[in-house]
């Protein structure tokens, strides 16, 4: 079960109000790579590890990206409030708006809705810990393109603090593939060893 | 990065500490038995829920168990984090 804390993982206080900025920030919510995903990824791939510390590294990886989701749509709200119709309309945030208005919504910034189409659960830890070395990696690229885009640093500050932690997720997720690639018959050179039929 | 009140400046330490929480947790995950990691989270453990407790008597709950119960819900009358100096 999870408990809720009245508090962000990392600050987020934003001035200024940037809708265009908002319009591709988004993807970091709702987006291929972006932290529901990474949350729905792990917290539903753990019941396959077969190991309670991979069990363990799945669980809070994916409970500390809801607190990353939250960071996000937090910085979705500070830059969409107070908004003129002519910024609206000027930013380009009018293809958002006509839909949620200013509402916090998982979607792509190319304005796909989220989808679970965008990772998986195998049911084999070897399969799934790689695919979560490609996420945070992935995630981490993103990230670094926010960081291209926004020059603002009240909202520079909290997506450097998110690229730092897809770093050291990556890092937890190699020991943790090693530590599964250990438990594999000793003969198994190539990382295959279906959990399923043994 | 404007002046930061009392609040804010408690709930800076109170994410510093959760921070070093988080970290020592994860790496605890795949290195169990550390003792260095073990030592350090002991530590941090000890002066995160010090500073929660004075938070929640100053300035409100953070978890649900930290509301008051003997006149108002204290939970809905202090702010949500989303809101701008709120964090």
């Amino acid at each position: 079960m999870w408990q809720y804390e009245k508090k962000l993982q990392y600050p987020v206080n934003i001035k200024n109000p940037n809708p265009a900025l908002a319009k591709v920030i988004v993807s970091q919510l709702g987006g291929p790579d972006g932290e529901l995903g990474a949350a729905l990824r792990y917290l539903n791939q753990r019941y396959a590890a077969p190991c309670r510390e991979v069990q363990a590294v799945l669980s809070d990886i994916g409970t500390e990206e809801l607190s990353h989701m939250e960071m996000i749509g937090t910085i979705l709200y500070q830059l969409t409030r107070n908004l003129s119709m002519k910024e609206i309309k000027e930013s380009g945030f009018d293809v958002y708006f006509v839909d949620h208005t200013t509402g916090v919504y998982p979607i792509a910034a190319s304005g796909v809705p989220f989808t679970a189409a965008t990772f998986q659960s195998t049911g084999d830890a070897i399969a799934d810990l790689n695919e979560d070395l490609a996420a945070e990696q992935k995630a981490r690229v993103t990230y670094d393109n926010i960081l291209r885009l926004a020059d603002d640093p009240d909202v520079r500050d909290p997506i450097k603090f998110l690229r730092a932690r897809e770093i050291v997720h990556y890092q937890r997720f190699g020991e943790a593939q090693r530590m599964v690639q250990d438990m594999l018959d000793s003969k198994n050179f190539y990382a295959f060893n279906p959990s399923f039929d043994k | 990065m404007a002046m930061l009140n009392e609040k804010q400046q408690l709930m800076r330490k109170i994410q510093n500490e959760s921070f070093a929480l988080v970290e020592a947790h994860l790496y605890l995950d795949s290195h169990p038995t550390c003792p260095m990691g073990l030592k350090y989270f002991a530590q941090h453990k000890k002066e995160y829920d010090e500073l929660m407790e004075e938070y929640a008597q100053k300035y409100g709950p953070i978890t649900v168990g930290q509301s008051d119960t003997e006149k108002k819900w204290s939970w809905v009358t202090a702010p949500f984090p989303w809101e701008r100096g709120e964090s």
